[in-house]
């Protein structure tokens, strides 16, 4: 598992030359709170994420909740539920170190093929994935407009400043992005 | 690569949860105090080539005998190799200073290392001056701020400490 000052370090190993652009270090250093925040945001808000994204995957395809559907008995609901979690947990994790390799080394490795092995319908939870990776973006950014919300408006009261951490919303999407390309 | 934040992130995965608050904590403790490190590891990339030639001369000058046909100082060959290890240990050294812990010294530095100098029968006092020679040559605030100073130094003593 890497993180991002130990990617940098590996990288400069394979050419047996100095770690040379500590420019980018220090900005992740100086961004350091904004990252916690963004990472706070996603653990906070994870079950509701989780059980919103299979909601509405189910909500598009009522399918899977009837008879012989991959959501149909509770069990497999509860199954269900428990991934969207998991991958959640390792995105989060990748931001939190900067770096995709834990994303890819404990949770994508193999993943698409345990999928086609046990018959999960990989559409279906890339599907649950769009949605959980939208909802990180609003949370991260945590910018709620009255008009959408209407009286449900709230806001998480991180202290973030006016550019809404677009760069992290961009990286958290990557992974998100990571995690439905390793699945199709 | 152990660091502060994959060190948490193992933690969590083999609970099987979310980073909790006090995980998010000690990460940011880490950030907060990493400015003297990634100072050291700028100054000392800069002038890796210098202070790695700076220690290597002062070790020849103290174990002048290397020089003598048939040790390990003896040829311009044998000579390259040396100055060559010792920047090798200055470069690990600031890859500690990048990842804040020393994970890459012990990785790829101290693994083996006894094996290989009895192996190849080299004398580990050498290594010893130099790293000394560095360890004594930086100065605070000419060279670095002092806090960074202390975090390169730490870095120096244990890299002897391993060699001794």
């Amino acid at each position: 598992m890497l993180d991002a000052f130990s990617k940098a370090v590996v990288a400069a190993d394979a050419s047996t030359s100095v770690v040379g652009d500590i420019g980018k270090l220090k900005q992740f250093v100086a961004e350091g709170n904004r990252r916690l925040d963004a990472v706070n945001a996603i653990a906070s808000n994870a079950s509701c994420m989780v059980s919103d994204a299979v909601a509405g995957m189910i909500c598009e395809n009522q399918g899977l909740i009837q008879a012989g559907g991959n959501c149909y008995p509770n069990r497999r609901m509860a199954a269900c539920l428990r991934d969207g979690e998991i991958i959640l947990r390792y995105v989060s994790y990748a931001l939190l170190a900067g770096d995709a390799s834990v994303l890819d080394d404990r949770c994508l490795n193999g993943l698409k093929e345990t999928y086609a092995a046990l018959g999960v319908p990989t559409t279906s939870t890339v599907r649950a994935v769009q949605i959980m990776k939208a909802q990180a973006a609003a949370h991260i950014a945590d910018n709620p407009s009255e008009a959408r919300a209407g009286a449900k408006l709230r806001k998480m009261g991180t202290p973030v400043v006016n550019d809404r951490c677009a760069s992290l919303v961009a990286e958290a999407s990557s992974y998100f992005d990571r995690v439905i390309a390793a699945l199709s | 690569m152990k660091s502060v934040v994959t060190t948490v992130i193992a933690a969590a995965d083999a609970a099987g949860r979310f980073p909790s608050t006090s995980d998010l904590e000690s990460v940011q403790g880490s950030i907060q105090r990493s400015a003297a490190r990634l100072e050291a590891a700028e100054k000392l990339a800069a002038n890796l080539d210098n202070v790695a030639k700076e220690a290597y001369d002062a070790c020849i000058k103290k174990y002048s005998y290397l020089n003598n046909a048939g040790e390990a100082n003896s040829t311009d060959t044998y000579k390259a190799k040396c100055a060559r290890d010792i920047k090798h240990y200055m470069r690990l050294i600031q890859y500690c200073l990048v990842v804040g812990g020393t994970g890459p010294l012990d990785e790829w530095g101290i693994s083996g290392q006894r094996e290989v100098y009895r192996a190849l029968g080299l004398p580990t006092a050498p290594y010893v001056e130099a790293l000394s020679f560095a360890r004594n040559r930086g100065c605070a605030p000419r060279d670095m701020s002092p806090q960074a100073l202390s975090e390169y130094n730490t870095l120096l003593d244990y890299a002897i400490n391993s060699l001794s």
